[in-house]
């Protein structure tokens, strides 16, 4: 899909134009994402080449953590893993106001999906989610998580 | 660099202080007496304890568990070294050596026990801060 982005300072009310052959899925989540004003990721199921099929638009509601392996970036959600073409610190500009909090060098966890936090014998902290799987929450990390999650309690109480 | 220097002085000075001042009471009630040498080598331990528990940055990608032990080990291999330096000029007997594993353990093992307590508080909080933030979520 071709995008096109004019920038104009002069602009009284910002616009979004599609312009679409079919109403596919992904042009319907792009009206929805505009209508809602919601950040989405663009991705494709992993277990694809990147070349191949339809980019799917992925709402950060649906993931649960986002895992930056060999230079290559995936999101996990209940229905599956996308891979991304943006870097983790870009989402995480983009999602910290949506409940992304970085919790190691290459995790960035949606804090609205965890289930449950807990250490084990070894200390180190696990963030448990929903599908089952864990991510550990680096100590270097940990203030900055506190810092977060209290920023976050201030904001949605 | 010169942010971890200032850091770790810091922390020596502070322990150093607590160790020294600590050790001067306990001989007040407990009629003790130390020597020139007793401080040095107090000063020494306090300086690899603070440098070994400072590198704690270096370990972050194990287990606090595990960097607990090699830190432990670490240290007691260090000040064990100096210890035994010394028993080549002074003579140290085997209960004193048993008195240097006694007095160097107990304390590691109250610190760990500490930080093991404080890990599982501070979980403990931030998953009620979790659940608080979620269960506001859901009701907007």
């Amino acid at each position: 899909m071709k995008l096109n982005l004019n920038e104009d300072k002069n602009l009284r009310e910002e616009h979004v134009d599609i312009y679409y052959a079919n109403m596919r899925p992904v042009i319907k989540q792009l009206i929805d994402t505009v209508n809602s004003e919601r950040p989405t990721l663009a991705g494709r199921p992993a277990d694809e080449d990147m070349d191949d099929g339809e980019a799917v638009m992925i709402d950060p509601k649906e993931i649960y953590y986002l895992d930056h392996i060999d230079r290559k970036l995936f999101a996990y959600t209940r229905t599956g893993v996308f891979r991304l073409m943006t870097t983790l610190g870009a989402c995480e500009e983009q999602l910290w106001n949506y409940g992304f909090v970085r919790v190691s060098k290459s995790n960035l966890v949606n804090i609205y999906k965890i289930r449950q936090l807990k250490p084990d014998l070894n200390m180190k902290v696990y963030a448990s989610f929903d599908n089952g799987e864990r991510i550990c929450i680096n100590r270097s990390y940990k203030k900055s998580f506190n810092e977060y999650l209290q920023r976050m309690r201030r904001i949605s109480l | 660099m010169r942010e971890y220097l200032k850091e770790t002085l810091l922390e020596l000075c502070c322990s150093y202080t607590i160790i020294s001042v600590g050790g001067s009471i306990f001989n007040l009630f407990f009629g003790g007496e130390t020597n020139n040498v007793n401080v040095i080598v107090m000063f020494t331990f306090c300086t690899i304890a603070v440098f070994i528990l400072s590198l704690h940055k270096l370990l972050t990608r194990f287990s606090p568990l595990f960097m607990i032990i090699v830190q432990y080990l670490a240290c007691f291999g260090l000040c064990t070294l100096i210890v035994f330096i010394l028993s080549r000029i002074d003579h140290v007997t085997k209960r004193g050596w048993i008195e240097y594993l006694v007095s160097f353990t107990i304390p590691y093992v109250i610190g760990a026990a500490f930080y093991y307590y404080r890990v599982f508080k501070d979980t403990k909080k931030q998953d009620a801060l979790i659940k608080e933030i979620q269960q506001a979520e859901s009701e907007t």
